[in-house]
């Protein structure tokens, strides 16, 4: 019984590699580019450029490519019932019909479209789970937090938003401890969650929660005790114990970046996109 | 025999970055009727090592047999073997779940598929065991419940399953002296009349001291003693070395002995304690 395991995203894998060296400011770009680019990918060559730069990036990083992509088996059934959906419900009467019962029809249009979505899932995914092994905790936001300072302008509590966002990160792995803890408590007491059929499993989950939520609030309060505890008052006037530099590193990530973006918006242009 | 641990190895986050082996070759057998405590300092693989015994980790690399059953063959019945061997948790907070305590003593029982009548004479006898009332207190908020309440409750919910061996999880971690006492007195109630086998892990010396037949040591997930709770505590110096209290009787007895008290090892109650330093001063006064 181990759940934590799977969960990759907001997990920080400490290493010395020049991607983990980079500026936060300047791999938040980069993702941001790269994510902003795969919403605009509808073609497979795009797609492949993507893959190919993003393996080429885990390569560089060090990082094992097995643990980058585990965090995706827990979310396979959601991705699977995901295309099931677009393959069926999407319509688009043009398309070339390849099945049909009833009011489902599977169209051609249809597995394009549940391709595209899984395909773009995948990556962002990727991305930001490989975002987060390579950054801390403490240089994402402080990164996040530079990045935000000129909003500050039109009364956007930069410092206040950042802080929630690493927050809610940091609580991802907390919350998943807790569950298991909650989950082994049931199963101690006769719950088989490994068995009976879906309908049956769900309905095991909901017991679940409540102390899950309950755990979560207690948690959340101890937390603004101990925040008020050392004097949080928001973001007002507080200093940095590091301020960030762009080095070299980060004009070669930016170089990197500019002919990735190129050679993707090209590839983008001339190809012929899927749907 | 019950529960038998042979070569079992346990690591966390296998196949992670950050995999940590936590136990390491460890081989017991626990029979039934005994009174075991399990101690050693934080994070030395306790825990892990007791959720062994109710499936709630499989083995990869070794093997637990509860009852002959092997937890790890794909056929076992882990349900039964999770009923047989109850286990509590060390924060009521993440056992008790149901609005309230009535329907969470019934939780387990009902999970058997026992019948209504059936159920309720489970919870009523769990909560007389464990001296909970059973008329104000069956439906009363489980927020409502003080902390040593909550505790019983909590070791009511596993008693309604009809375990035969009892693993508490350092049940007597934040509760006052009042309500520790109890909890003991509720332990040893069950081991004494129901002959349930107890595995008890403790941060408490004394506690173990005064209630345990038995002690496991582990530290830094092996096994580095297993003997009578007296052969145990005799072994000082190793104790401390880990890290590990000594019962308060224990210190006493070594700081006299130091002083030059001529008192023999082992001694681990206060009325022991009290005896034999009584009859060494009366000695002394006889030899002036």
């Amino acid at each position: 019984m181990e759940l934590t395991k799977n969960i990759t995203l907001g997990v920080y894998l400490p290493g010395k590699s020049f991607i983990h060296n980079l500026d936060p400011r300047t791999k938040i770009i980069a993702a941001t580019i790269i994510i902003v680019l795969l919403l605009f990918s509808r073609s497979y060559p795009a797609f492949a450029l993507s893959a190919l730069f993003i393996a080429a990036l885990i390569i560089f990083s060090g990082l094992p490519a097995g643990y980058v992509m585990r965090g995706l088996k827990p979310m396979l059934p959601v991705l699977a019932i995901m295309w099931v959906f677009q393959l069926f419900l999407f319509k688009d009467p043009d398309a070339a019909v390849y099945f049909q019962w009833w009011i489902f029809e599977a169209t051609e249009a249809g597995l394009q479209m549940g391709n595209l979505i899984i395909l773009r899932v995948l990556f962002l995914f990727t991305i930001t789970t490989f975002l987060t092994l390579t950054t801390s905790v403490v240089s994402l936001t402080d990164g996040l937090e530079s990045m935000l300072k000129p909003l500050q302008a039109i009364g956007l509590p930069s410092q206040e938003l950042v802080m929630t966002l690493v927050i809610a990160l940091r609580f991802v792995l907390i919350l998943a401890e807790e569950l298991e803890k909650i989950i082994k408590a049931q199963m101690a007491r006769g719950v088989a969650f490994d068995r009976g059929n879906f309908i049956q499993k769900t309905r095991k989950i909901f017991p679940v929660f409540l102390p899950l939520f309950i755990g979560a609030f207690k948690r959340a309060e101890e937390l603004i005790v101990a925040m008020d505890a050392r004097s949080y008052t928001g973001g007002k006037g507080r200093t940095k114990m590091k301020t960030l530099h762009m080095g070299r590193v980060d004009l070669g990530a930016a170089a990197v970046m500019i002919i990735y973006s190129g050679l993707l918006i090209y590839i983008i242009t001339i190809t012929e996109p899927m749907i | 025999m019950p529960i038998e641990v042979i070569n079992l190895n346990h690591s966390y986050k296998e196949g992670t970055p950050f995999e940590k082996q936590v136990l390491f070759d460890i081989n017991l057998v626990i029979d039934d009727g005994e009174f075991v405590g399990i101690i050693g300092p934080t994070r030395s693989g306790k825990t892990t090592l007791a959720q062994h015994f109710n499936a709630l980790h499989i083995p990869r690399r070794g093997k637990v047999l509860v009852d002959g059953v092997d937890t790890k063959d794909k056929q076992a019945d882990l349900i039964t073997v999770r009923h047989r061997v109850g286990y509590v948790f060390q924060n009521p907070d993440y056992q008790l779940f149901a609005p309230t305590v009535g329907e969470d003593i019934a939780f387990g029982p009902l999970n058997q598929k026992l019948p209504g009548s059936e159920v309720e004479k489970k919870v009523r006898e769990a909560m007389d065991q464990v001296g909970l009332d059973y008329k104000t207190l069956y439906n009363r908020d489980i927020f409502a419940l003080s902390g040593g309440q909550k505790r019983r409750a909590a070791i009511a919910g596993v008693l309604a399953c009809r375990p035969r061996i009892l693993v508490l999880d350092d049940v007597t971690a934040g509760l006052d002296p009042r309500g520790r006492e109890d909890i003991l007195a509720v332990i040893r109630k069950l081991h004494r009349r129901q002959n349930i086998t107890i595995i008890f892990i403790s941060n408490s010396m004394d506690e173990v001291a005064s209630m345990a037949e038995r002690i496991i040591v582990i530290d830094g997930g092996r096994v580095l003693m297993d003997d009578t709770t007296k052969k145990v505590f005799a072994r000082f110096a190793e104790l401390r070395s880990i890290g590990l209290e000594l019962p308060e009787v224990s210190v006493l007895i070594d700081e006299l002995q130091q002083a030059g008290f001529k008192l023999p090892d082992g001694i681990l109650s206060v009325n022991e304690a009290l005896h034999s330093i009584s009859s060494a001063l009366r000695e002394m006064e006889a030899q002036k």
